[in-house]
């Protein structure tokens, strides 16, 4: 081995060392900032809310924001009663995704996604979402992270160059071992935001046993997946993975609050708003084609006691996605289910009339086509379904 | 030796079939694997590096440009294949089935639409299901409207039936306001002629 590579094996070693170092122990949790907070006088942190401010104007123009107002209020409502005092800091934007996710910015932008509430068992849980979204921002979090990964990124260009100059090997390992480090730190920062969340969680009279279970449902879901989502590597991950956070939030909560005394109750809060924006969140969940953790949802939804006319029409539509043999008569048991129920939509009629029409029980089928079109004379398919109708009884 | 090299990798790059230059799709009856279209005016063939999640045989013509407007030619899917390809083995594409009625070729329109502008970036619905004859073929058209994050908002026309146990589906995906109407009628002409060779 030449004096070249023990140069360079010397350097990897020492760049592992300090990123180990960078992980250093979380600062005690507190707010770090007032209510009200803007912009100090340093020129980076106005820099990055300008940028942001930039893009928050962008995101006020796109279609995919959510503007029916019962929804807005209800999760606004629950935004400022977790964050009590800030609660004028942030705005709240409620965008059309079915994934699971919240995300919050330096200044207090606030983006929430629908799937966010379809995979919610109650209230709490949002609450437990929004708690770690609002520690985030009164951390400075967003600032911190900018300010360590511009200053470590400097630092490891500089001593990049030396090692090239050292070694004749152009090898980037400061810049890859200030990015693990910026990693590592960000994962340190979620774990604040969990503890400082459940904290306001708990002081605005949320359950802060549910900052777990949203873990847990998670993780459950990614289970049931048939396909699984492609996970990040072990260097690579921003976020510490749901058991993680379940576990440690588990232990802090049981020895923070003591154990969970009640049971989990849905509250009709949350179900009004499932039973009443049902059709659009639960489509758009249903176009992931991802059967798995549709089902888990809506195994959730039946325990909640969302409508079981919706709950079951869904349950339908999956298992006619899927098409797996045997798929056709679930799909027709949980179809015909939900015309027995409260909630069900008119187009459980119209698939049940195209799965008879499949079986060749053409009777049925028709019989269900005009119910569908009965329930909705305006249907914007009705060429379709009268083109059935008609090609049946020629 | 660079020389070599690049000859090497210009032939690599011929070899491939990887074409990287629009062409023009001339006036008249054009033939896409197994489906023919008539056409009123020219159009520009996108190269394949330009839609890589576009299956083989499937061609995507445009007149102003893809981010603009999109006259999209799939032939032949055959049962259990899907209409875009992925390289992610979590996209779950949703795939055809060859007993699939037109409100299922239309959800597996949209689902797919959905995964080509990406999950979670875009919604996308569709609306006037409606039947439409191509050639011997019972088909059907639709309309679908697709919202993008960071994009156009953007309109469909779609036509699509099914011979052979094969779809056949022809799409025009154009931003609004101003290109969807600008090429509608002939990208509508386009569609509505289309019909399986002999």
């Amino acid at each position: 081995m030449n004096t070249g590579c023990h140069r360079v094996l010397i350097a990897t070693f020492l760049c592992i060392c300090s990123a180990v170092l960078y992980a250093a122990e979380p600062e005690p949790l507190g707010h770090l900032i007032e209510p009200g907070y803007t912009p100090e006088d340093a020129a980076d942190e106005q820099g990055l809310w300008l940028e942001i401010k930039e893009y928050e104007r962008s995101l006020n123009q796109s279609a995919l924001l959510v503007r029916q107002a019962e929804l807005r209020n209800y999760i606004e409502g629950i935004v400022c009663r977790v964050a009590a005092d800030y609660c004028n800091d942030f705005r709240v934007y409620l965008v059309r995704n079915p994934g699971f996710n919240a995300s919050m910015t330096a200044t207090g932008m606030m983006q929430i996604w629908t799937g966010l509430i379809v995979r919610a068992s109650s209230t709490d849980e949002i609450a437990a979402v929004f708690g770690h979204e609002i520690a985030h921002y009164t951390r400075l979090h967003s600032l911190q992270g900018f300010r360590r990964l511009k200053s470590q990124m400097a630092s490891a260009s500089v001593l990049d160059l030396g090692l090239t100059i050292l070694t004749g090997v152009p090898v980037p390992l400061g810049q890859a071992s200030a990015l693990l480090n910026y990693l590592a730190f960000n994962r340190q920062q979620e774990t604040e935001a969990d503890l400082l969340g459940v904290q306001l969680v708990a002081e605005a009279a949320y359950d802060p046993h549910a900052s777990y279970r949203v873990w847990n449902q998670l993780q459950q879901e990614e289970n049931a997946a048939a396909v699984k989502r492609e996970k990040a590597g072990v260097f690579s991950q921003t976020h510490p993975n749901s058991e993680a956070r379940a576990e440690y939030l588990l232990q802090y909560v049981s020895q923070e609050f003591g154990p969970a005394d009640v049971e989990q109750v849905a509250d009709q809060a949350l179900l009004n708003i499932l039973n009443n924006h049902y059709l659009f969140l639960m489509e758009d969940q249903l176009d992931t084609n991802r059967f798995g953790r549709t089902r888990e949802i809506l195994v959730r939804h039946t325990k909640l006691g969302v409508k079981p006319g919706l709950v079951n029409y869904f349950f339908g539509e999956t298992y006619r996605q899927r098409g797996e043999p045997g798929d056709r008569e679930l799909a027709i048991a949980a179809y015909t289910k939900s015309t027995e129920s409260d909630g069900s939509p008119p187009q459980t009629f119209k698939n049940l009339g195209y799965l008879h029409l499949k079986a060749g029980d053409v009777p049925l089928a028709q019989k269900y086509f005009r119910e569908y079109l009965e329930a909705q004379p305006d249907a914007s398919d009705r060429a379709m379904i009268e083109f059935y109708l008609e090609d049946q009884e020629s | 030796m660079k020389f070599v090299k690049l000859i090497f990798v210009a032939l690599g790059i011929i070899l491939s079939g990887c074409t990287t230059t629009y062409s023009l799709v001339s006036p008249g009856a054009v033939a896409v694997d197994s489906l023919t279209v008539q056409i009123g005016s020219g159009w520009n063939l996108a190269p394949s590096t330009q839609t890589r999640s576009a299956r083989s045989n499937a061609e995507t013509w445009t007149k102003d440009g893809l981010l603009l407007d999109r006259l999209v030619i799939i032939p032949g899917v055959a049962d259990g294949e899907s209409l875009l390809v992925s390289r992610s083995e979590s996209a779950a594409l949703p795939v055809f089935r060859a007993d699939m009625l037109p409100n299922e070729i239309e959800e597996l329109v949209e689902s797919s639409m959905l995964k080509f502008f990406g999950e979670g970036n875009s919604v996308v619905s569709s609306e006037g299901l409606r039947p439409y004859r191509f050639g011997d073929h019972v088909g059907f058209m639709f309309e679908v409207d697709a919202i993008v994050s960071d994009s156009p908002r953007y309109r469909g026309l779609v036509g699509a039936f099914i011979a052979n146990n094969e779809l056949y589906i022809l799409y025009y995906l154009a931003a609004v306001p101003y290109y969807f109407d600008k090429h509608l009628v002939e990208a509508q002409r386009a569609i509505q002629s289309a019909v399986l060779n002999q």
